[in-house]
């Protein structure tokens, strides 16, 4: 069947690289790529920018119908502007039909540009993309209004340039095809970098995206003492789940009880894990955007009031401090 | 030494916060219409204009804020100028109404052009509307300037402006030349406090109005945006309701809920 592809229309799918490792996202990415390239009858085509990037090239390669290669030493750590730049080369070269980003910060920062640069609208943060039959446009659906609505957006010029929400698409199968890689040398001088990088400081992070249950605090708790209540719980789950993290809402992150990389919201993490456990969160908008893949939601708020229970399986209403010392027990007991 | 020119993009937005069902789908015009929820200024645009003031107290700076839109509430913006902003400009006209991305990019920096004398623009990291978060870095393309997103700190020294940079794991410390443009997050802190009698005083301040033909636009530039379909979203659950005679005994009940349906 992909022998009667047509090559000249790809599907680029930026891999999105942190820490020298390929993100969960890429493979998410290819996922969709694979979908609208079949829906246009073209080919899946992965970019890699780096330095010394054959590993990565390499493990790209099976999933895609060709990896294009831009291996340039000035590409070497995320730079958007040079990234940008050595992007939009690529796209006057092979004429993409789709340029596919993901929601992480780096790729957030470059797709807007690349966009600009190639004179065309984009659409971010979608959970689903499909070629419409009659026109070959490209219909994006986005969540608007923290999630309240739900819009399709049309693209109509190409290329079209969308960044993909993280959760929202299957992870590419292995493809039957024999992919290669293309070599492209862009032309970049280190004279045009107008933002210039001083130091990269690391903070200590979660693996929430990866999480199998959260347990997530909010306004509600009100010290460090609740906050160890909600680790008690977390040590009782890892019974059940290969992996707990904390989760927060901006209440709990703005009260600097807990470091602002357990966010979970519009602009924290979306996260999908088989269990949810929101503890004092009333349930903003802008939190609930962020939990919509999770497979379980299970809401303690002291108010029946609260939003959060029109969007969870279980709810319990009463005092945290109580009732989470005691789920912690009775879940310990069991087995 | 001339004072530093700050501009703030600014944009009113219906309450985020108001209930789903205030927010009603219009599906033949393609639109959405907020019912019976107060407009304010977008959430993200007031961590800009706290940006934009903390750099106002350090060093002192003509801080403008600039709002669009096919029809706005003076009242509300005004706070803007209550918080201590220097001047507010309005800009007001009908084809403003529903553009695209891109074109309101393009009149945004077309207002920059007219006012030709600035050092930095701020603006929020996305809107709470359509959580877009483009606007920003497509006017530093337009301008051609150099663009900063998702920043946590700003400050700025001499000619060079330093800026905490969001990244996954932690951030960056970036340093550029002005003229700049910085987009900013909410960890960069919320707008200072505005008492009532600043705002009543903002209220008697005369904002700028300007019309779409005050800004040499090309007209064939300003695209309506494309949208396809629109629907309101229901992820309501069937919430069950774990009942005990007391707290400990809810807890309880919970754990063997959800050993018995399997969750565990």
């Amino acid at each position: 069947m992909d022998g009667e592809r047509d090559r000249n229309k790809k599907v680029l799918v930026l891999v999105d690289i942190e820490d020298l490792e390929i993100t969960s996202t890429t493979f998410e990415l290819l996922g969709m790529g694979r979908k609208i390239a079949a829906e246009s009858n073209g080919i899946v085509s992965g970019v890699v920018l780096g330095q010394r990037i054959s590993k990565v090239e390499d493990k790209i390669l099976p999933f895609a119908e060709e990896v294009y290669s831009l291996d340039h030493p000035l590409l070497e750590t995320f730079n958007p502007e040079l990234f940008a730049s050595a992007l939009k080369q690529l796209c006057q070269k092979v004429n993409p039909e789709v340029i596919l980003f993901s929601c992480s910060l780096d790729h957030l920062d470059l797709a807007p540009r690349v966009a600009c640069k190639m004179n065309v609208l984009l659409v971010t943060d979608c959970i689903d993309l499909a070629i419409e039959p009659e026109t070959g446009y490209l219909l994006c659906t986005k969540p608007i209004y923290g999630a309240k609505i739900i819009s399709t957006f049309k693209l109509v010029k190409k290329p079209y340039v969308v960044t993909l929400r993280k959760k929202t698409a299957e992870p590419a199968m292995q493809a039957n095809t024999k992919g290669n890689i293309i070599r492209f040398t862009p032309v970049l001088d280190e004279a045009s970098i107008r933002v210039k990088l001083i130091e990269k400081v690391k903070e200590e992070g979660t693996r929430l995206d990866k999480a199998k249950a959260i347990v997530a605090g909010g306004r509600g708790i009100k010290d460090a003492e609740g906050i160890e209540k909600l680790k008690g719980l977390m040590v009782a789950l890892k019974k059940y789940f290969e992996s707990v993290e904390l989760g927060a809402s901006r209440p709990l992150i703005d009260s600097h009880l807990v470091p602002s990389f357990h966010q979970i919201g519009l602009t924290g993490e979306k996260v999908a894990p088989e269990l949810y456990i929101a503890v004092g969160i009333s349930g903003s908008l802008q939190h609930l955007t962020g939990i919509l893949g999770a497979k379980k939601i299970i809401a303690i708020n002291n108010s029946l009031k609260a939003h959060i229970f029109e969007v969870a399986d279980y709810g319990v209403v009463g005092d945290f401090e109580e009732i989470v010392p005691a789920l912690k027990r009775k879940l310990e007991e069991f087995q | 030494m001339k004072p530093l020119q700050i501009i703030v993009f600014i944009k009113q937005v219906p309450d985020p916060e108001g209930p789903a069902d205030a927010f009603h789908v219009d599906l033949n015009a393609k639109k959405v219409i907020p019912v019976g929820i107060p407009p304010l200024i977008s959430p993200f645009d007031e961590n800009a204009l706290e940006a934009a003031l903390r750099i106002k107290d350090c060093h002192g700076a003509k801080v403008t804020a600039i709002s669009m839109g096919e029809r706005l509430a003076q009242p509300v913006l005004k706070k803007a100028l209550a918080a201590g902003a220097d001047d507010l400009i309005l800009l007001v006209d009908p084809c403003f109404k529903d553009i695209d991305n891109w074109s309101t990019a393009y009149v945004l920096s077309s207002v920059i052009t007219k006012i030709g004398d600035y050092d930095l623009i701020l603006t929020g990291r996305q809107a709470s509307d359509w959580d877009f978060g483009v606007t920003g870095l497509i006017i530093a393309e337009i301008l051609q300037i150099p663009a900063i997103n998702l920043a946590r700190k700003v400050e700025v020294n001499d000619d060079n402006v330093f800026v905490e940079k969001l990244c996954e794991d932690g951030y960056e410390i970036v340093k550029a030349r002005m003229p700049l443009l910085i987009t900013v997050s909410n960890e960069l802190g919320d707008l200072r406090y505005t008492s009532v009698r600043s705002l009543q005083i903002a209220q008697k301040k005369p904002a700028t109005i300007y019309h779409a033909n005050d800004l040499n636009l090309d007209f064939q530039n300003l695209n309506i945006r494309k949208i396809h379909n629109l629907f309101q979203f229901n992820d309501k659950r069937q919430c069950k309701f774990i009942e005990g005679r007391s707290f400990q005994e809810k807890g309880e009940n919970l754990a063997l809920m959800l050993k018995a349906d399997g969750v565990l």
